[in-house]
C-alpha cells in the first residue's frame, strides 16, 4: 500500500466529485480498481480508476452515498492530504486484440461510468457507443469527454436526457447487433436485467464484461 | 523426546500447511501425538470462515492449556491475523503467528527452547518454504502452487488476511512434485487459495497442470478446490489425462445469478453449468463437489430454491454447505438485507437433505464398477482409502499395504450420511 498526495478535488454535482492524486510509479490496466482510504485509516473502499493509463495522475470518480461512511469522508479531503492506495485489482478489462477490431457497447449506471471513461481515454480511437443510466441530467458526468453522437444519456426521473427511461428499456427498444462487445458496470439490478436482455439478443458475456458496485 | 500436537481447522490449505509444519518437527526429533494427549508443544492452525470456527479455535486453546499448562502454545492461521490483539493478550498462548509467517512455526519453537525468544515478525519471510509433506498425516502429498487471492468476493475475508495473489515459480513446483514422487507419494494434490488464477511469467494454471502430468512416475494428480473462473478450456481438456483424477471441487456458492452478482463472483450459473456439462461429457461419472453459502444477504426463497435446483441438476458428489456469517471488513457485512438466523437454519436442513440424497445417488452409481483405491489404512486384509473419484472405499484383499494402489470391484454401499463404497480387491 502506498500514500498518494491529493492534487485537486473537482466537484461535478453537489454529491459527485473527482479526486485527482499524484500517480508516482503506480501502473494499472484500464478498467481496474483501487482501494482507497485516508492514510492510516482502516476504512477503505473500492473505486474504479477514472483516468487513463497514460495520464500522469490518478483519478477516481465518487458519488457520496447517503449514510455512507467512506464516500462522505473522502468528499472532505483537500489538496495536500494523503490517501492510501492499494491495488490495482480486478479483471474488468479490454482484450488487446479486440480494441481496434471490434464494435463496443458500454452500459453504465451512475458512477459506473468511471472505468468506461478510463477505457475511452486510454483508447480514444475505439469504435464505441455508451449508454449512461442516471436519474437526472446533472449526473451526465463530464459528458464532453465522449464523442457527441456516441454518448446516450438515459434519465429515469426527468425527460431531459437523450432517452427517458432506464438503460434496460433503451436496450429493449434498440436491439444490439450480435457482433458487439458489451461491458456493463454499476448496480447489480441493472447488470442482471441487461445481461438477460443482451443474451436474448445474441450477445455472449464472459466474466470480464461486468463490474458490480453494489 | 519432545512431543508436538496439532489441531487444524478450516480449509485444505491449512491441512497441507499443518502437514508441512509437522514434517519439520518430526525431522527435528519431535514425536507427533494426538491433540487430546499431553504434549510439549501445541500448534493450532485456525480458521475464521465461520463464527463456529472462531469458537472452536478458542475451545482448543483452552483444551491444550488444560492438558499441559507448561506447554508452548502456538496459534497460527487466519484467526491469528484477524484477532491478533485478542490472542496476544491471552497468557496461555505463547505465540501468535500470522499466515505470512506460518512456515516459521518450527524455527520459533526451536528458538523458544534455545532460550533465544524472538518475535514472529522477525522470522524468515518465505511463503513457500514448507518443503514436502510426506511425513505428515496423509498418503496424499499436497503441493502448494500459489497463495493469496485478489478476487475480493464480497463475503470473503481471505484476500485481506492472506494478501495479494502470489504464484510459486513453476520450476519450484515441478521440483517439489518430482521430489515427493521420488519419496513415494502416489497422489499429488495441488493446493492454494485461488489456484485457477495461477500466473508466473508466461505460465498459467493449465501449463502447470500439463507439465506435472507429463512427469514420469506412478502417481495421480488431484486438483483441490478451484474457483470456476480463471482457467480456460485447455484445462478442461487435461481432465481427460490418465494421470488426472476425475474429481474437482468447483465452488458454486449460490445457484442464483442475482446472488452471484452480489457476491461479485466471476461467473454466471449458465457458465458454471457449461463447465460442469463439458467435464461430464468427458466422463459422465466425474465427481464434481462444491461449496454453498446459505443465507447470503438478500437471498430470497426463490434464490435458495434456485440453488437447490442446481444441486439436483448437477448431482454433486458432495456439497460443503455453510450458513453465511458476517466477516468484519467485507462488503457483505455492510449489506442491508441480512437473512434471519432461523431462516438460514431451516434452509440448511432442506439443503442438507437434498445434498445427502444426491450424494447417495452419485456414489450408488459405482456399484458393480471398479475403482483404483489408494490405501491409507490397512491391517493387511481390510483396507480403507479413496478411489480416483475421491469417494471413500473399504475393501478386502490379500497382503494389502498402505500407500499402494489396488483395483477394487465395488459390491455395496453403506447407508450412513457419508456413504462408503464396499468392495473386493480384483486379483
Ligand atoms: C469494484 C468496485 C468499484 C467501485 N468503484 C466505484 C467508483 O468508481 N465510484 C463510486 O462512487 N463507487 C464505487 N464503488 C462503490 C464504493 O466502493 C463504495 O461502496 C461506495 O463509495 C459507498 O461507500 P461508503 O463507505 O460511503 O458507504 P457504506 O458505509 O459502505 O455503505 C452504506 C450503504 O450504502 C449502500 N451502497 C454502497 N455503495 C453504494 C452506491 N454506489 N450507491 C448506493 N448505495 C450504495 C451499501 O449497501 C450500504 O447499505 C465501487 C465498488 C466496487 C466493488
Ligand atoms: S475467490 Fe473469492 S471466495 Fe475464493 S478466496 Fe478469493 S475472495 Fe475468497
Amino acid at each position: 500500500m502506498r500514500s498518494h498526495k491529493v492534487i485537486e478535488i473537482r466537484n461535478l454535482t453537489p454529491s459527485t466529485y473527482v479526486i485527482k492524486m499524484e500517480k508516482k510509479d503506480f501502473t494499472f490496466k484500464t478498467g481496474q480498481y483501487i482501494t482507497l482510504g485516508f492514510s492510516g485509516s482502516i476504512d477503505r473502499r473500492e473505486y474504479s480508476i477514472y483516468s487513463s493509463e497514460q495520464d500522469e495522475f490518478l483519478e477516481v470518480l465518487i458519488k457520496e452515498v447517503e449514510d455512507g461512511l467512506v464516500s462522505k469522508k473522502l468528499k472532505r479531503c483537500k489538496p495536500g492530504d494523503y490517501l492510501d492506495v492499494d491495488g490495482p485489482f480486478g479483471h474488468f478489462s479490454l482484450k488487446e486484440d479486440e480494441i481496434s477490431e471490434k464494435k463496443f457497447l458500454f452500459i453504465a449506471t451512475g458512477t459506473g461510468i468511471s472505468p468506461i471513461h478510463s477505457f475511452i481515454a486510454t483508447h480514444p480511437n475505439m469504435d464505441y457507443q455508451l449508454l449512461h443510466g442516471v436519474r437526472k441530467e446533472e449526473e451526465a458526468y463530464e459528458r464532453e469527454a465522449y464523442k457527441k453522437n456516441k454518448y446516450i444519456l438515459c434519465t429515469s426521473r426527468e425527460k431531459s436526457g437523450d432517452f427517458h427511461g432506464r438503460v434496460t428499456e433503451y436496450l429493449k427498444q434498440n436491439p444490439v447487433s450480435s457482433d458487439t462487445v458489451c461491458y456493463l458496470c454499476g448496480n447489480c439490478h441493472m447488470i442482471y436485467e441487461a445481461y438477460d436482455i443482451l443474451e436474448k439478443q445474441g450477445i455472449n458475456l464472459g466474466p470480464i464484461h461486468t463490474e458490480v458496485y453494489f | 523426546m519432545k512431543k508436538v500436537a496439532f489441531k487444524t481447522l478450516g480449509c485444505r490449505l491449512n491441512q497441507y500447511e499443518t502437514d508441512a509444519i509437522a514434517s519439520q518437527f518430526q525431522d527435528n526429533g519431535f514425536k507427533l501425538v494426538p491433540f487430546n494427549k499431553e504434549a510439549d508443544v501445541y500448534v493450532i492452525n485456525s480458521c475464521t470462515v465461520t463464527h463456529q470456527s472462531d469458537h472452536k479455535s478458542r475451545n482448543f486453546i483452552s483444551q491444550a492449556n488444560r492438558k499441559n499448562p507448561d506447554s508452548v502454545l502456538v496459534v497460527t492461521g487466519c484467526m491469528a491475523n484477524n484477532a491478533k490483539n485478542e490472542l496476544e493478550g491471552r497468557d496461555e498462548i505463547n505465540y501468535v503467528v500470522e499466515n505470512d509467517h506460518k512456515s516459521s512455526v518450527f524455527s520459533l519453537v526451536e528458538a523458544h527452547y534455545n532460550g533465544e525468544i524472538f518475535h514472529p515478525s522477525k522470522l524468515n519471510y518465505d511463503l513457500f518454504s514448507y518443503g514436502s509433506t510426506d511425513k505428515g498425516f496423509h498418503t496424499r502429498s499436497m503441493v502448494k502452487i500459489q497463495d493469496g487471492c485478489d478476487n475480493f468476493c464480497t463475503f470473503c475475508i481471505i484476500p485481506s488476511v492472506r494478501g495479494r495473489a502470489v504464484s510459486r515459480p513453476i520450476q519450484d513446483i515441478l521440483e517439489n512434485v518430482k521430489s515427493v514422487i521420488a519419496k513415494g507419494a502416489k497422489e499429488v494434490v495441488l493446493t492454494g487459495v485461488n489456484i485457477g488464477r495461477y500466473e508466473y511469467e508466461n505460465f498459467k494454471f493449465d501449463d502447470v497442470v500439463e507439465q506435472i502430468l507429463d512427469l514420469d512416475g506412478d502417481f495421480r494428480l488431484r486438483i483441490s478446490s478451484i474457483e470456476p473462473d480463471g482457467f480456460g478450456d485447455k484445462f478442461l481438456g487435461l481432465l481427460n489425462h490418465p494421470k488426472m483424477t476425475p474429481h474437482l471441487h468447483l465452488c458454486l456458492q449460490s445457484g442464483s445469478d442475482p446472488i452471484l452478482l452480489q457476491m461479485r463472483r466471476m461467473y454466471s450459473i449458465k457458465r458454471f453449468m457449461e463447465i460442469a456439462n463439458k467435464i461430464r461429457s468427458y466422463r459422465p461419472d466425474f465427481n464434481i463437489t462444491t461449496d454453498i453459502i446459505i443465507g447470503f444477504p438478500g437471498e430470497s426463497d426463490q434464490d435458495f430454491e434456485a440453488t437447490c435446483n442446481v444441486i439436483k441438476e448437477l448431482q454433486f458428489g458432495h456439497v460443503h454447505a455453510f450458513k453465511y456469517s458476517i466477516r468484519k471488513g467485507t462488503r457483505a457485512e455492510r449489506m442491508q438485507s441480512q437473512v434471519d438466523e432461523r431462516i438460514k437454519t431451516q434452509r440448511s436442513e432442506v439443503l442438507r437433505e437434498i445434498a445427502d440424497d444426491v450424494k447417495f445417488q452419485y456414489r450408488n452409481g459405482f456399484i458393480d464398477k471398479e475403482q483404483i483405491v489408494l490405501v491409507e489404512k490397512t491391517d493387511g486384509e481390510n483396507a480403507k482409502g479413496y478411489g480416483e473419484h475421491y469417494v471413500p472405499v473399504e475393501f478386502k484383499g490379500f497382503k494389502l499395504k498402505k500407500n499402494h494402489f489396488y483395483r477394487v470391484k465395488i459390491k455395496n454401499i453403506t447407508t450412513d450420511t457419508e456413504p462408503v463404497l464396499i468392495g473386493e480387491q480384483v486379483k
